[in-house]
């Protein structure tokens, strides 16, 4: 890396974590530290609700599922604008009429205290375990590219952000979340440009459509019902729509972003806005990795991305089958790259039988040189044990390290780096109020002074940041990042929203029995994740309706067997 | 609750607006793309 791309890097975060350490280093009391004293506008209450959502994961993982699998994933955000409204109008009146702090609050005064423990241990359990995979993202990233140890990477990510979390609590989430999507969105538009301009003379960007639309690239939206499938629209609107649902309206880390809003009306914007702007922000971020794979096909790729692994391989007993493999791999991006070139010539001269002559011998050779890539990763998976290491993550960083002129591979690694910083920020937030106000406020110790519960949020931020960082160490053996968040999230979401759903929606349901609906249906979804092939959005709706359903059918079998 | 918390959104008398707006992209978003993976299938 150039001393330019350091200088871009270095200068991006450090001024990002000085300006929100300054900004917020009068914090003192509960209501400033958890709920940034309700003095929020919604467009800075947008942009924190999309930050969080966004991590590193999101600019790693997502170009490289465009890259390997087309934009299909766009559906997977057809159900959040739906969740938008459906929590504009009935969740924020809600939280702000009962003054709350945490989404769990409300639980008990809807219920009992046992319900609103168990949804805020669930939180805990899940939002815990998934920070650790939002740090260890970029680690990888940047222990890959510079050659750090990936122990001491994820240690400096994890602390920077303690730090500046706990000086200035939620506000100094949000006032650097504002800067840090400034950089995010403004990175990713910059590097779409960049990528169509490295293609080759006389490929522009309608020609990079057409390929990447005859290659398979441009699959935005699939009508096919298939609940095996990940993506589709329906399970995009209906699956989506409820992990959306439980994401926005329940989860600490999303909730906690809006209830530091002025009014009612300034939380309803802000989280609007993000309904407005999710989906095409989405579209941009995919559009980029089709793009990539438009450039590598006019451009010898690597046989696999991950050059730490593919140089393992090389160094061992295996390296003349790679060599092989290598050598395979040229012939077919030869036979592609003369195939695309076709393309091209034949869709501009509008030769209808020559662009479908031309695709039929690109997408030949895309399928030997996929088949000669999974070959490569077999051949990684038994040199590492077993452990399947997916490359796809690597797509989208190769490109910049290898591609990008000085100076824009530091903009694009800041990126990466504010992402990490700003949804980890959040998580490490809601962590911390989760564990004060629902459990140590309410059932340790009540009667504390409020800089009292100040000090033990900032000392639970440390707590929270220092088990993500642990388990940040452990997630290399997870298979795509992205997804890995996603099956995390939805295994725990459609209980915690069907706990939420029976407390906004049937008020003749009490807390007994949608405590132990919600016990018997968690143990339900694991029984599905293991013993059933169901896509994982789907766990969302059964989960919801679940916690319902068994509350129903427990309500009257515990009321007859507390009157005996 | 404020003053503020009843306040209209922007550019619509009722929120009812806002939210058919929300949806109203949604959907012409969902029908750009259609068209998007039929035309380039």
């Amino acid at each position: 890396m150039s001393k330019l791309d350091w200088g871009v890097l270095v200068g991006t975060i450090a001024f990002i974590v000085i300006y929100g350490v300054w900004k917020t280093r009068h914090t003192r009391n509960m209501q400033g530290f958890l709920k940034a004293d309700n003095t929020e506008r919604w467009w800075m209450m947008g942009l924190s609700i999309m930050a969080t959502q966004a991590s590193a994961i999101t600019f790693l993982s997502t170009p490289g599922q465009a890259f390997d699998d087309g934009m299909r994933f766009i559906q997977f955000y057809f159900g959040l604008p739906l969740a938008m409204v459906v929590l504009s109008i009935t969740a924020i009146p809600i939280y702000y009429r009962l003054k709350v702090y945490t989404a769990y609050e409300y639980l008990e005064s809807r219920f009992d205290l046992k319900t609103r423990s168990l949804a805020a241990f669930l939180f805990l359990l899940q939002r815990g375990l998934s920070t650790g995979i939002t740090i260890y993202a970029p680690a990888i990233i940047l222990s890959a590219i510079l050659g750090w140890n990936l122990t001491a990477t994820i240690l400096f990510i994890g602390v920077v952000v303690i730090f500046y979390t706990v000086v200035g609590g939620t506000k100094a989430v949000s006032q650097t979340q504002r800067l840090q999507m400034t950089v995010m969105l403004g990175g990713m538009l910059v590097a779409a440009v960049v990528v169509v301009r490295l293609l080759p003379e006389g490929v522009g960007f309608s020609e990079a459509l057409v390929v990447a639309g005859k290659m398979g690239k441009l699959n935005l939206v699939d009508l096919n019902f298939n609940p095996n499938d990940r993506y589709n629209v329906w399970s995009g609107l209906i699956g989506g729509f409820f992990l959306s649902l439980s994401y926005f309206g329940t989860d600490q880390s999303q909730v906690g972003r809006y209830l530091g809003g002025e009014t009612i009306a300034q939380s309803r914007l802000g989280l609007l806005m993000n309904g407005l702007v999710k989906v095409p922000m989405q579209f941009l971020i995919l559009l980029v990795g089709v793009l990539v794979f438009v450039f590598y096909q006019f451009h010898q790729p690597p046989l696999y991305f991950n050059q730490q692994q593919a140089d393992k391989v090389r160094n061992s007993d295996a390296a003349p089958t790679w060599q092989k493999y290598e050598a395979t791999a040229q012939e077919a991006f030869t036979e592609k790259r003369e195939a695309a070139l076709a393309l091209v010539k034949a869709h501009q001269s509008q030769d209808a039988p020559g662009v479908a002559e031309a695709a039929r011998r690109a997408q030949l050779a895309e399928t030997a040189r996929k088949s000669i890539r999974a070959e490569a990763q077999a051949l990684v998976k038994a040199k590492n044990n077993g452990i399947d290491l997916k490359d796809t993550d690597y797509v989208f960083l190769t490109f910049v390290t290898q591609q990008l002129p000085r100076g824009l591979v530091g903009l694009l690694l800041a990126v990466v780096l504010c992402a990490a910083m700003g949804s980890t920020a959040s998580a490490f937030s809601s962590l911390a109020s989760t564990t004060v106000v629902d459990v140590y406020k309410r059932s340790l110790n009540k009667t504390a002074s409020d800089q009292h519960y100040v000090n033990a949020s900032r000392w639970f931020t440390i707590g929270w940041g220092t088990v993500s960082i642990f388990f940040a160490l452990f997630a290399s053996q997870l298979e795509n990042l992205i997804q890995a968040v996603n099956i995390l999230g939805s295994l725990f979401y459609g209980t915690i929203l069907g706990v939420f759903v029976a407390a906004f929606y049937f008020k003749r349901l009490t807390g007994n029995p949608v405590f132990w609906a919600a016990v018997l249906t968690q143990g339900i979804i694991f029984l599905l994740y293991y013993a059933t092939p169901i896509a994982y959005l789907w766990y969302n709706l059964i989960g919801c309706v679940l916690v319902v359903v068994l509350a129903y059918l427990l309500q009257p079998l515990l009321r007859k067997a507390a009157t005996e | 609750m404020k003053k503020g918390d009843i306040d209209p959104p922007p550019f619509f008398k009722t929120w009812t607006g806002m939210y058919w707006l929300v949806l109203g992209v949604l959907a012409g978003l969902i029908v750009l793309f259609y068209l998007i993976t039929e035309a380039y299938r």
